[in-house]
């Protein structure tokens, strides 16, 4: 009863004490912001009880135990004792602002037409105002990696931050990464050829490998040459071929994955990263060897065949990190943008399921921002790092209390109300008023 | 090979037995006016619940050392399509003679790992194509049983409705009446006006009446002797059901979905019809677009019976999770929320006097899990229906390492067989399809 009463509590808070407008990004960062006693998960495994966090001009100034200085509290000072702090999550893979509604086409943005399309850009269609974007931030989802969809190479993404007026001034890294949709050996059957259902070996699997392995000869070859005309497609390899943009492969099989390994020898690529990986277990050892980290697939999905452990997705992640490989987490799949607000319930489910809290935390934060490459600014809290966290009333990885009060982005704070929580209190209030009539 | 009830993966190779268990010493949510009692006892005795209480004497029971652990009454999923081999007979716009208890798969995987979540109890509903749907099958997930032991005998019949996107063919192409939320409503009109003239005709009893399968079924909904859970999504169409209910006087039992339920809570506790929805399910469709993870505990907080359903495999698996969202979403207290998993889809479904709680005299459908059931650190490690322990951690550790056996078995004797020069043929792969109310062919 106490709790409930204090949930009671920070709603009430929550209603009255928030005085900004819906989707209106946040200003600027004007002054130093200091929390005060907040047990800070850094993201990077450790734990800090009764914390000290400061942070000017977007940037994380201290982090450090509160007893361990004797230092001023500049600026504003939010008193955090009991609460929790965490690095802003991070949702790799994702379609957010590039559909609204999956089943109105006139809002879909997601998927080109055509097959290599490296030239093909998310940022440009990713839409800031996107209401399923602005739900993501009341979880502590605070960034994501925008990634387009279809073909075999589908194009490149970019990576943003959740709180922006324009995709201008959402982008954290522009044209982050290539995406290829890696062929499956094996193919539903296509009613629409007259082929039986179920799945069978993919004839034009091979095949469809060479047209890959051909697209990125024909393209180095052209960007050695004269460029006396400009191929759009080729010209965007450019930035693989010179490390600036890595290489994500979405792909799940065993023996596909082997293929992909293969194909970065052959091509020479840095930078590659298994988007899926739901068979990745059995070749851990070569993901390793070859440094290959994995985006898993979300721990909330069934697993694929009958006989495999009930559990198998909730504890993949774990298993390959057991296994030396960098893990962390993705949310594509079934209603994948609106689904992105559980990400802290994926990292959570993966440590139901025997992984370390912390090590978990990873999954969704540091380990991310490794794998996308801007852990030079994000993914944990350290000194020189970008102010984006969040304070939860309580473990964010658990949907009871991840319940946040404040949110920054690179130290601006944002707004956590969002189209969901205004119709919320519009209706409660209609009923509180018939009640009190 | 040993044959298994049922013959897949998990299957048993002894049907599990009733038990007698005493439960020592756990933190037991009864989903009752008790609610959670800490360091308490409780006897599973002949399949019910004989004692609640403290040291209580095993009389020859099995004990549980259950502390450190909880024990609540196992989940309720009034919205699954689990365990089905179809789920539309969407070619007309009224399907009430069909059944879902003629179409039960007992060997769908997914009731073994619904049983790992902690789930006992599912409606099997007929898909939302058409807005009279087909009648239900509520089931127990006794995995290893035939389909006609998995019904829940007691449990009064269902009809699923359906209004909105779905029943207008929005997002396919089709051409059959309706194609607006405006035919929707003519529709259950007409259907009702000729179920009500139909029944006077019955009762006359002349030489030419002729039994009908559909009109049975809308004259038992007409006379209250079946129950109605509607899909629905937004205002003006679940006012509209309910009007039209009112109009023929009997009352919707239950709208499923129900995303826009928050905004006509106060009509529908007016009808005293209930909600099962999704905890945090929207914009997966236009009529979803103002659909709130709220909607929950503001129809709990009006006093509407609420519970949360899944329409999905995976996330029936941990309907504990998404009870626990609405602790973050509007604040409700974590009995209530647990409610809305257990006793409150019973209630919705007419079987709380049997179960969704602990209380002496009910059927032992009882979960025991590690940890507090609302925390996404929780896992079952026991679910038990009526006394027989269908899932268990412990022996489910045991089947993973007898599958592998199995396998390596089979693949060797397959090798042996090619090498001694049998045919072979090329590798297939079967894959379980995700079934949703939506699905309109046969389920693969």
């Amino acid at each position: 009863m106490k709790r409930f009463n204090t949930y009671i509590l920070i709603i009430l808070l929550v209603i009255s004490g928030k005085t900004f407008a819906q989707q209106t990004p946040a200003d600027k960062q004007s002054e130093p912001v200091t929390i005060v006693g907040a047990t800070a998960h850094l993201g990077n495994g450790e734990v800090i009880e009764n914390s000290l966090i400061i942070f000017e001009d977007g940037v994380i100034t201290e982090v450090i135990a509160a007893n361990l200085t004797k230092r001023q509290n500049p600026g504003k000072i939010i008193n955090a004792k009991g609460k929790h702090v965490y690095p802003g999550f991070i949702a790799p893979n994702s379609t957010l602002g590039l559909v609204e509604i999956a089943a109105v086409k006139a809002t879909e943005d997601d998927d080109e037409m055509g097959e290599m399309l490296p030239n093909v850009r998310s940022l440009i269609a990713y839409n800031a105002e996107s209401k399923i974007v602005e739900s993501m931030r009341p979880n502590g989802v605070l960034l994501g990696q925008i990634v387009p969809r279809g073909g075999l190479i589908s194009g490149t993404s970019s990576i943003v931050q959740f709180d922006a007026w324009n995709w201008e001034d959402a982008v954290v890294k522009e044209n982050d990464g290539l995406h290829i949709n890696w062929p499956d050996a094996f193919r539903r059957g296509r009613w629409w050829r007259d082929e039986e259902p179920g799945l069978k070996a993919n004839k034009e699997y091979q095949e469809n490998i060479q047209k890959l392995s051909d697209f990125f000869t024909s393209s180095k070859a052209y960007l050695a040459g004269e460029r006396d005309y400009k191929n759009l497609p080729y010209l965007a390899m450019d930035s693989v071929f010179n490390g600036n943009k890595k290489v994500f492969v979405h792909v799940n099989g065993e023996k596909e994955i082997m293929d992909v390994i293969q194909f970065k020898k052959d091509h020479a690529l840095k930078g590659l990263v298994i988007v899926g990986g739901y068979d990745a277990l059995g070749v851990a050892k070569e993901l390793k060897s070859n440094d290959i980290p994995v985006l898993v697939n979300r721990p909330h999905s069934t697993p694929n065949k009958a006989y495999e452990d009930y559990d198998y997705p909730y504890k993949l992640a774990k298993l390959l990190q057991d296994a030396g490989v960098l893990v962390a987490l993705e949310s594509s799949g079934q209603m994948e943008r609106m689904n992105t607000r559980n990400l802290p319930f994926y990292a959570g489910t993966v440590a139901a399921f025997g992984m370390d809290k912390e090590e978990a935390l990873k999954l969704i934060t540091s380990n991310t921002a490794k794998i996308l490459g801007i852990d030079d600014k994000y993914g944990s809290l350290e000194k020189g790092k970008s102010a984006t966290l969040f304070i939860s009333e309580g473990d964010a990885l658990d949907m009871r209390t991840n319940i946040l009060s404040h949110a920054f982005i690179d130290g601006r704070e944002v707004s956590l109300e969002t189209h969901q929580t205004e119709l919320w209190k519009r209706y409660s209030k209609k009923y509180k008023d018939q009640e009190s009539k | 090979m040993p044959v298994t009830y049922p013959n897949i993966a998990y299957g048993f190779k002894d049907k599990p037995k009733q038990e007698n268990i005493l439960f020592k010493n756990a933190t037991v949510w009864t989903s009752e006016e008790e609610g959670v009692l800490e360091n308490t006892d409780v006897l599973v005795k002949n399949g019910e619940i004989s004692r609640i209480g403290q040291d209580l004497n095993a009389g020859g029971a099995q004990v549980v050392d259950a502390t450190g652990k909880h024990l609540t009454a196992g989940i309720i999923d009034e919205h699954s399509h689990l365990a089905a081999s179809d789920i539309n007979e969407a070619g007309h716009n009224s399907s009430a003679e069909v059944n879902m208890e003629d179409v039960v798969d007992p060997t769908d995987i997914g009731i073994y790992r619904d049983l790992a979540g902690g789930v006992t109890t599912i409606q099997l509903l007929h898909g939302s194509a058409n807005p009279i749907g087909g009648r239900s099958a509520i089931l127990k997930l006794k995995w290893g049983e035939s389909a006609e032991d998995l019904i829940f005998e007691q449990a009064p019949p269902f009809i699923k409705f359906a209004l909105g996107e779905n029943v207008k063919q929005s997002n396919w192409s089709g051409n059959r009446f309706p194609q607006t939320r405006m035919g929707v409503e003519q529709v259950f009109v007409d259907y009702f006006s000729q179920a009500r003239a139909y029944e006077t005709e019955k009762n006359k009893g002349g030489e030419d009446f002729r039994k009908d399968l559909e009109m049975e079924t809308l004259v038992e909904i007409l006379n209250g002797e079946r129950f109605v859970t509607s899909h629905s999504y937004i205002q003006s169409e679940i006012n509209m059901l309910m009007k039209v209910a009112e109009q023929f006087d009997f009352n919707i039992n239950t709208f499923t979905h129900i995303l826009e339920g928050y905004k006509v809570a106060d009509k529908m506790k007016e009808h005293g019809v209930g909600a099962s929805t999704f905890s945090d399910w929207w914009a997966y469709k236009y009529e979803v677009n103002d659909a709130i993870p709220y909607n929950a505990s503001i129809m709990n907080d009006v006093g509407i019976t609420v519970a949360i359903n899944s329409d999905d495999g995976e996330m029936s698996r941990r309907l504990n999770q998404e009870a626990a969202k609405s602790v973050k979403y509007g604040g409700m207290s974590e009995e209530d929320a647990w409610k809305m998993v257990t006793i409150n889809p019973a209630k919705l479904l007419h079987v709380d006097d049997l179960v969704g709680s602990i209380k002496t005299g009910k059927q032992a459908d009882l979960v025991l899990w590690n940890n507090h059931p609302l925390s996404i650190y929780a896992k079952p490690e026991k679910t038990m229906i009526e006394g027989v322990v269908y899932f268990d951690i412990e022996r489910d550790e045991q089947m993973r390492k007898q599958i592998r056996e199995e396998r390596n078995q089979l693949i060797g004797q397959m090798l042996k067989a090619k090498n001694n020069g049998v045919k072979t043929q090329p590798v297939t792969k079967k894959e379980k399809q995700h079934v949703h109310c939506d699905l309109l062919e046969e389920v693969q």
